[in-house]
């Protein structure tokens, strides 16, 4: 059987900027690793193709092993074909057996289970095409399984996910160094430290209400404090950081500050002093010291998020913090509104004032306005300069996708800039 | 309507906080009119506001004097079908 996971639908991937600006849906993360990890544990599958927006295809393709937008991966094996967005833990759906297309009450497809010989007398010349081919010709039934609507969603969720991928994991125990002093609390079977990982002296882990992870290779500095649930990915650094519950660090992250119930991507920095909670950080972010964002608001109302510079979606929670799209970077003293949308390759200079909850991707906010400043070529090279000191490379086809990325959003930066002028126009 | 040059002018005289009569066509934006970088992006900001067009960042950030500033505006004003005098 072969998995074919697909995200093509602008409209849902719109639900899950600025993160999904650069990404397809299932390298979004919860709890200890992606969505696709959790796709890929649950249906067994070996062998993995992916259907991405045509942007991004070029870059994704250098990063996993699996066929990205090539349509000869419809043929010759049984199909199983799931919306990227599927909750991996709800799906209930046997992977072999006769095709049958699983629909949705509005009639969107959210499975198929094509066998090879069905498979082949579907059109696929696209992959749009295939799956309507299969709603149409074979057998549908309806389907109601759970999906992840919006990047909050995700961050709301990851207490659990990390206490249900602990108990997958099935590891406990020391196997890394820690140092004395030590001050474990709660049950040591709660608490995992990998090979490679040390734990310096004078660092509390507090398993007592969730389970601690910590990855090979990570280094715990002295004088932080780590909170159950929680998942320290690969090579990252802890610097004093109060950890508090429910984050999901890493790999090669910097944290320092307190940080709660925050998903933060690959690569990026949150070095100093300064809090995050309910916050979605993309990769190869930093975040200057004292930046700060808000997750609750005063009168303790749900919170409201802006993710196309216009109309406020009530996320339903009290407590939302972030979402920071990749390559971002904060000043020194940033604050960050409830809810802020901080787009994607965004220069954020503070002002003192919390900042705008909608700054598009691409964005140079100076001044307390949104401008082009330097432009994205300045850009690009602070990203390759970045990337190389973690012996990454900024390559073309990464440029190529950010390049689509900047039309993709200059609606909504050319609105912003438009104010922006005028602002300063009024100033002088 | 004043000329390009005389709305480039008006427009650095008010960003950089200068007496206008004070500023040449020669003068470079940095080491003559002590312009920051960060008044830099101001000023591109603004001659777009001025003169209702858009301008490439990089070009536009390239250019150094406040001549060559009236050529580049006066430039991208035609290309751009923005009536100026000239």
């Amino acid at each position: 059987m072969r998995l074919v996971l697909v995200d093509r639908c602008e409209e849902a991937r719109g639900k899950f900027y600025p993160l999904a600006l650069s990404r397809p849906l299932w390298e979004l993360r919860c709890g200890f690793g992606s969505l696709r990890d959790k796709l890929i544990g649950k249906t067994g599958a070996q062998d993995v193709a992916y259907f991405v927006p045509d942007y991004m295809a070029d870059a994704y393709r250098a990063e996993v092993s699996g066929a990205v937008n090539d349509f000869s991966a419809l043929t010759g094996d049984d199909l199983l074909i799931l919306d990227g967005r599927l909750k991996a833990e709800t799906f209930d759906i046997a992977c072999s057996g006769p095709s049958e297309v699983g629909v949705e009450t509005g009639g969107g497809v959210v499975y198929a289970r094509i066998t090879r010989n069905n498979a082949a007398m579907l059109d696929c010349r696209d992959i749009d095409g295939f799956i309507a081919s299969a709603k149409a010709k074979l057998t549908n039934v309806p389907c109601a399984l759970a999906k992840w609507q919006y990047t909050w969603d995700l961050i709301l969720a990851n207490p659990e996910q990390l206490r249900a991928d602990f108990a997958a994991a099935g590891r406990s125990g020391i196997e890394g160094a820690i140092d004395e002093p030590k001050a474990i609390l709660g049950s040591s079977k709660d608490v995992y430290i990998a090979p490679g990982a040390r734990v310096h002296p004078m660092v509390v882990i507090d398993a007592e209400h969730g389970p601690v992870y910590i990855d090979q290779g990570a280094q715990i500095h002295p004088f932080s404090r780590i909170e159950g649930p929680c998942y320290i990915g690969r090579d990252s650094i802890l610097l004093g950081a109060k950890c508090r519950e429910g984050n999901s660090i890493g790999p090669m992250c910097r944290v320092g500050g307190e940080v709660e119930e925050s998903i933060i991507h690959g690569h990026s920095n949150k070095y100093h002093d300064g809090f995050l909670g309910h916050a979605y950080v993309g990769e190869w972010v930093n975040l200057g010291a004292l930046t700060t964002n808000s997750d609750l608001k005063n009168d303790y109302s749900t919170v409201s998020v802006v993710l196309d510079g216009h109309n406020a979606i009530d996320t339903g929670s009290t407590k939302v913090g972030s979402l920071i799209g990749d390559h971002t970077k904060t000043s020194i003293g940033t604050l960050l509104n409830t809810g802020s949308y901080v787009g994607a390759m965004a220069i954020i200079m503070a002002t003192g004032k919390p900042l705008p909850k909608y700054i598009p991707s691409f964005s140079w906010f100076i001044e307390g306005v949104v401008t082009k400043g330097f432009g994205r070529k300045k850009l690009y090279e602070t990203a390759r300069t970045a990337m190389s000191r973690r012996r990454c490379k900024w390559t073309e086809a990464q440029e190529a996708m950010w390049e689509a990325i900047f039309e993709i959003t200059a609606p909504q930066r050319k609105e912003a800039l438009a104010k922006g002028r005028k602002e300063m126009m009024a100033r002088h | 309507m004043a000329t390009v040059e005389e709305r480039v002018k008006a427009v650095t005289a008010q960003v950089l906080k200068l007496n206008v009569d004070e500023i040449k066509n020669e003068d470079n934006f940095t080491s003559d009119l002590g312009a920051e970088s960060v008044q830099s992006i101001e000023l591109v900001a603004m001659f777009e506001e001025e003169f209702g067009i858009e301008m490439d960042e990089d070009a536009a950030l390239s250019v150094e004097t406040v001549g060559a500033a009236v050529e580049f505006i006066a430039n991208v004003c035609k290309e751009q079908g923005v009536k100026v005098e000239e």
